[in-house]
């Protein structure tokens, strides 16, 4: 076993543009003075998740959703090893990270319509209300990612951060992926950008 | 302070919408124990607070005239009259009212509004044409 490429450049900078965005928005919840970066911070969430949808049918192998999309009984089993104190080490996502890959995209994409709505002025205000609980619920879906993050890293003695800004994970080498993927990279700053500018005008 | 009619708005709100500008003034006025003045809601409305730079006042976003649609002050984007005689929907949802006098006080007055000068406001909004 040792350090392999796992995560490509488009699943490591769209994760902390993620971060970055989410944390950005939810601070500048309550301000009108700061209501457009609060917009760039929340199109910038949306256009990341919206991205990572074709990204995962066509990106690297750990990448794809058939990789880490798994069912309840898979998840279960992860569950029950990570209560015995010795869950099943993965390559990819383990099969809890994966359904908070799938809730985290669906309800970023789900806040980000409706805030683009109500910056527009369509909907009244159990629009408002709507895009308040999915931001919460959002917030609770990331809290439980974090423990689960804690949790793994502690277990398997690999810090799972790291991972997520270096791409190298433990694993045999013929686990590798052999590409960062750049030019990927390139489309998705300018799809962000493009979509939080336009979101905000 | 009591907030006792405020808060049995709110929660006959989330039973059934549609409150009129009437009874959301008249829960406020209750609160603060006293009978609301449209005039003092104008100098209210016209004030500047000077708490904040983009927008000083109440009419640094909804323009000085409460019957024309106002400017975000920072977004560009237009918002609906303030006046209930330019907008029917204003002042009809007390859980949206007690949000949005939460949000844009604390950030342009510099602290909450009192019963009172939230009473006074919604009988100015109510009563200008």
């Amino acid at each position: 076993m040792k350090k392999i490429l796992v995560w490509d450049l488009p699943v490591r900078v769209g994760h902390w543009l993620m971060v970055g965005g989410f944390i950005l928005a939810w601070l500048t919840s309550e301000s009108e003075s700061l209501r457009l970066v609060h917009v760039i911070a929340g199109a910038t969430v949306f256009a990341v998740a919206l991205f990572r949808l074709p990204w995962g049918f066509i990106g690297s192998r750990y990448a794809r959703f058939a990789d880490f999309v798994r069912g309840p009984a898979a998840v279960k089993e992860y569950a029950a090893g990570l209560m015995k104190l010795e869950p099943a080490h993965h390559v990819g996502h383990n099969p809890a990270g994966g359904w908070a890959i799938v809730l985290l995209l669906g309800l970023g994409i789900l806040a980000g319509a409706s805030g683009w709505a109500i910056y527009n002025d369509v909907g009244g205000h159990w629009l408002e209300e709507l895009h308040e609980g999915l931001a919460a619920t959002m917030l609770t879906v990331v809290l439980v990612h974090l423990v689960g993050v804690f949790t793994g890293s502690v277990l398997h003695g690999e810090n799972l951060v790291s991972a997520m800004l270096s791409g190298r994970k433990n694993g045999s080498p013929e686990a590798a992926i052999p590409s960062q993927r750049p030019f990927a990279l390139l489309v998705l700053l300018a799809w962000v950008v493009g979509a939080a500018w336009w979101m905000a005008n | 302070m009591r907030p006792i009619p405020i808060i049995l708005l709110l929660l006959l709100s989330s039973a059934s919408q549609a409150e009129t500008p009437q009874q959301i003034g008249q829960a406020y006025a209750a609160e603060a124990k006293v009978t609301a003045s449209a005039q003092r809601g104008e100098a209210f409305f016209r004030q500047r607070f000077g708490q904040n730079d983009k927008m000083p006042g109440c009419t640094s976003c909804h323009t000085d005239n409460p019957l024309k649609a106002g400017e975000h002050a920072v977004t560009g984007k237009s918002i609906r009259p303030l006046a209930v005689s330019a907008n029917a929907d204003r002042f009809s949802d007390a859980a949206k009212v007690e949000k949005w006098f939460g949000r844009n006080c604390k950030e342009v007055v510099g602290r909450a509004c009192s019963p009172g000068e939230k009473a006074d406001f919604v009988a100015y909004m109510s009563e200008v044409r």
